[in-house]
């Protein structure tokens, strides 16, 4: 184990030493020391369950210890709640938002605050932060127009409003694309570098922690593994004391974020080669899994979401949807979910017209989904494991109307087990279960109809390493048994490593397709932009 | 081999762990907790009314003897209790299933009113043989508190018009549609008769033929309905249980947009769960006229008595259980019967009516506890999951 780094004799922000906290007989921490130090930044790297959101809940008041000591500023201390930890100049941008959507964005920052209220004050108080790091936000912008992007700016400011010394993100970018990373990165830089505050950065995802921190601290199963500088760190080594194995970076790179398309572009493997030329001697002759043709729709707010969208999934294909998030990919799903009518354009599946808004009529054609949110319309979070397993056909194990739940439940340990999905049984409650079980849950049920068509909408979001790991493998599988894979993710690595054919979506609609072996990056990366140019270029090709 | 043999992420085995914890004893355990809690919530209340009726001057003794004769332990009495406990039966059945939907019917009480009505008119105006009458009433009764219940439906798929308003507002307009039925003759004002000075704002009596035939066991009578409603019970437990229907009705409550998904249709499924809901209302008060344990046969103002707002309580206290709510109705049917009882003890009216809704209060609280504690314990959970 590494020594402490040493920076000069200046008392440190934060000194965690020998935290600990169980729940039940799991213990999350056990004995974790952290030192935040003013001007850096310091990553905190583990997969899911490593203990690294309960040492920041620590810390943030959130969480009470079971054992250990705080310093804040070299004096030592009890941190009860966020209020408390809030006067002593600690604030926290949490993984998901908590923002209202109808109002603005000042009136979320100042949302909370008691006493007298300035309007006038408060909007230019957000406008000055705003200014000050370059953020680009709109006080009166309502935060429901806005994109993850610039909420998750929103929450920085309500963050930064109160000038916090020690600021902590967790998981900030699970929800941005490459570009907003970016900038939050330099955001970061900027109020360490400047204004000497100190940043924790929590984060599965390797080339975050390489890129935007000083020093790193690895947990796994609750225990610190390993502290370094990042300058001394490499990402093999990083990913291995993580995991606690060697980790095959092909199958993991989305989730550890590391980038070589560029590698893989130019050497793709012989398994999509050769399924691409499939698709390719094909498609002219055979029957798509799927087919939309100009499908142009309009999401609830009565705004187009969908704009003469062409798409063809053959079987055994992995055709990739990339763009930018927010051009479409949410009606997209819906659409082929059911939850979403078309106002023109026709949808197939295999050779047979659906219409795609009549409840069910999707997944009674064949076309299983694996939905982006799968709270909102994967599950039911109240019902049983092996309720969930059947919500879409019941059918199958019924009689006359009438079903028999020990026949449910005997089917239902049957795809537990096959799955691997850790649950206490069949009858837990779903919500019950961790987000990588429930996801394998959605997965086992939508393949267990056998459908032509899977769609996966961001299939791996908010995995951990192990997780995105099984999903991928999985997906592969399934496009190998012969089902036709519609891949919809904004992670760009995502894409490039599972799909034999990248389409890019923009503003509604499809302007470029490539076949994998095909793929240039940086013409990708203009038609990611909705650039014309890039677009008529790729038709012509 | 080591390496296969990759520990399972902490949060995995913690949730499996805790579930597991939660779950293999639970049943037993939750269903002790909810025992204690309604005794308790029972004790209290009992403690609570003695000391209202020590204060005022009464006897809590007297009081609860009272309560007990009327509803029990007087000759005849649970006959009585059963006869009250029937519309509450059906209208909390009813209430289960529209809840499960997850579509609001507050409006029981205006669909008991309309069922009665169209019941009153079919019985006193259709001659045909006493069975096949009977027959029809209940149905038109049913089809009455349906379309009551229909016209909510209605404006809420079609114009987003709320269900919970819909349904209240529209017992105002079935007392007033009633009450306005009752005033001329060839609706169901009750003939002018020339043995009476005053004439009263009431329906003709059902003739004998087309009245429910009644039961005796030990002095104790009611109608045969009761056997019906014990079979609607068994019923609603299989739909909800093992129909598959009942599975999709209570995905579309608890998630919708999984159910559009799975291919249960919103409005196909949520009108037809308003519809069941108001034609139980209905029938309820079809039984509840052809019955003879309300108004003696006759439709009257006010006839409904507030038997829709029980309903609706039984429905909320058995936590739409079916069984449940036949335990349930039954509890609030006795304290129905035995209210008549408290007048005789000398306690003034309002005070027994405090002793009465405080026992309603005592079953109410622990079915609110539990859902709360239920909620906190998924809420929190989701939000561990982060």
């Amino acid at each position: 184990m590494a020594d402490q780094p040493t920076a000069g004799t200046e008392v440190p922000a934060v000194r965690l030493t020998s935290i600990s906290k169980s729940f039940g007989a799991i213990a999350a921490c056990d004995r974790v020391d952290l030192t935040l130090r003013r001007g850096r930044i310091h990553g905190i790297l583990g997969e899911n369950g490593a203990g690294k959101s309960t040492l920041m809940k620590v810390l943030i008041g959130l969480v009470l210890p079971d054992g250990g000591t705080i310093e804040v500023d070299g004096e030592r201390c009890q941190i009860k709640d966020p209020h408390d930890a809030a006067t002593r100049g600690i604030a926290m941008v949490h993984q998901h938002f908590s923002l209202v959507e109808p109002l603005t964005v000042w009136e979320n920052v100042m949302l909370g605050d008691t006493g007298r209220f300035d309007a006038a004050a408060a909007r230019r108080r957000v406008g000055e932060i705003s200014e000050h790091y370059g953020l680009g936000v709109d006080p009166d912008a309502k935060v429901g127009d806005l994109s993850a992007g610039v909420r998750q700016r929103v929450e920085i400011i309500k963050c930064l409003r109160r000038d916090p010394s020690i600021l902590i993100f967790d998981e900030p970018t699970s929800v941005l694309t490459p570009g907003e990373s970016e900038h939050l990165f330099d955001v970061l830089r900027q109020a360490v570098r400047d204004e000497n505050r100190a940043v924790a950065l929590v984060s599965h995802k390797l080339d975050e922690i390489l890129h935007a921190t000083d020093e790193v601290t690895i947990m796994r199963a609750g225990v610190v593994v390993q502290r370094m500088e990042t300058s001394e760190a490499d990402a093999p080594m990083l990913a291995r004391a993580m995991v606690g194995r060697e980790v095959s970076l092909r199958s993991e790179a989305s989730a550890l974020g590391l980038i070589e398309t560029a590698a893989a572009a130019e050497t793709p493997d012989a398994d999509s080669d050769g399924q691409i030329e499939v698709a390719g001697d094909s498609s002219g002759t055979r029957v798509p899994a799927l087919r939309l043709r100009d499908v142009a729709a309009r999401g609830p707010d009565g705004r187009i979401s969908l704009d003469g969208l062409s798409v063809d999934v053959f079987d055994s294909e992995i055709v990739g949807v990339a763009g930018v998030e927010g051009n479409g990919q949410a009606a997209l799903t819906d659409l082929l979910s059911s939850l979403l009518s078309a106002e023109s354009g026709t949808v197939e599946v295999a050779g047979t017209a659906v219409e795609p808004g009549k409840p069910g009529a999707m997944s009674r054609a064949g076309v299983a989904v694996i939905p982006e949110d799968r709270h909102a319309s994967g599950c039911v979070l109240d019902m049983t494991v092996a309720e969930n397993l059947f919500l879409v056909d019941i059918e199958r194990i019924s009689t006359r109307g009438l079903y028999d739940p020990a026949v449910m439940r005997r089917d239902a340990a049957r795809l537990i087990a096959d799955f691997e999905i850790q649950t206490a049984g069949p009858d837990a409650p779903f919500w019950s279960l961790s987000g990588g079980n429930q996801q394998r849950v959605v997965l086992a049920r939508e393949l267990s109809y056998s459908p032509k068509v899977l769609v996966a909408a961001q299939p791996t979001r908010g995995l951990d390493v192990g997780a995105i790991e099984w999903m991928t493998d999985r997906l592969r599988e399934v496009a190998a048994s012969g089902v036709g894979v519609l891949l919809i993710s904004s992670e760009l690595e995502e894409i490039l490593q599972l799909a034999d054919r990248v389409v890019v979506l923009f503003r509604g609609r499809i302007i470029g397709e490539m076949a994998r072996a095909d793929v240039n990056l940086e013409e990708l990366g203009l038609l990611l932009g909705g650039s014309d140019a890039a677009a008529s270029a790729a038709e012509a090709a | 081999m080591n390496e296969q043999a990759r520990p399972l992420p902490a949060e995995d085995s913690a949730a499996a762990v805790s579930a597991a914890s939660e779950r293999a004893p639970s049943r037993l355990s939750e269903a002790g907790v909810a025992a204690a809690m309604y005794l308790g919530c029972i004790v209290i209340a009992l403690i609570v009314s003695a000391i209202i009726v020590w204060v005022t001057g009464g006897s809590p003794q007297d009081v609860f003897s009272a309560l007990l004769d009327g509803s029990l332990r007087a000759p005849g009495r649970w006959g009585e209790t059963i006869g009250i406990a029937i519309p509450l039966v059906v209208v909390a059945l009813g209430t289960a299933i529209n809840g499960r939907a997850g579509v609001v019917n507050i409006g029981q009480e205006g669909q008991v009113m309309m069922g009665a009505a169209f019941a009153a008119y079919v019985g006193v105006n259709l001659a045909g043989p006493g069975p096949l009458v009977i027959v029809c009433l209940l149905i038109v009764g049913a089809l009455a508190g349906a379309m009551w219940a229909g016209i909510a439906s209605w404006l809420l798929y079609w114009r987003r018009v709320p269900e919970v308003l819909t349904t209240l507002l529209l017992i105002t307009v079935a007392s007033q549609a009633t009450g306005y039925a009752l005033k001329v003759d060839w609706l169901l004002l009750a003939p002018f008769r020339e043995d009476r000075s005053v004439r009263n704002q009431v329906s003709d009596q059902l003739s004998t033929g087309v009245r429910l035939p009644r039961i005796d066991i030990w002095g104790n009578d009611f109608p045969i309905s009761s056997i019906a409603v014990v079979l609607m019970a068994v019923i609603v437990f299989v739909l909800f249980r093992r129909s598959v229907w009942g599975f999709r009705l209570r995905m579309l409550g608890r998630n919708p947009r999984t159910a559009q998904r799975a291919g249960v249709s919103t409005v196909t499924y949520g009108t037809t769960a308003m519809l069941i809901s108001g034609a139980c209302a209905g029938v309820a008060g079809a039984m509840m006229l052809s019955g003879g344990d309300f108004g003696n046969y006759r439709f009257t103002p006010g006839f409904a008595n507030n038997i829709g707002w029980e309903g609706l309580l039984v429905a909320l206290v058995a936590r739409s259980h079916p069984v449940g709510i036949v335990v349930v109705a039954f509890s609030f049917a006795g304290l129905r019967a035995g209210s008549g009882f408290l007048a005789a003890t000398g306690v003034e009216r309002e005070i027994s009516q405090v002793v009465l809704a405080l026992l309603v209060l005592a079953l109410l609280v622990p079915p609110a506890i539990l859902f709360i504690r239920e909620r906190r314990r998924a809420l929190s959970a989701t939000r561990d999951r982060t």
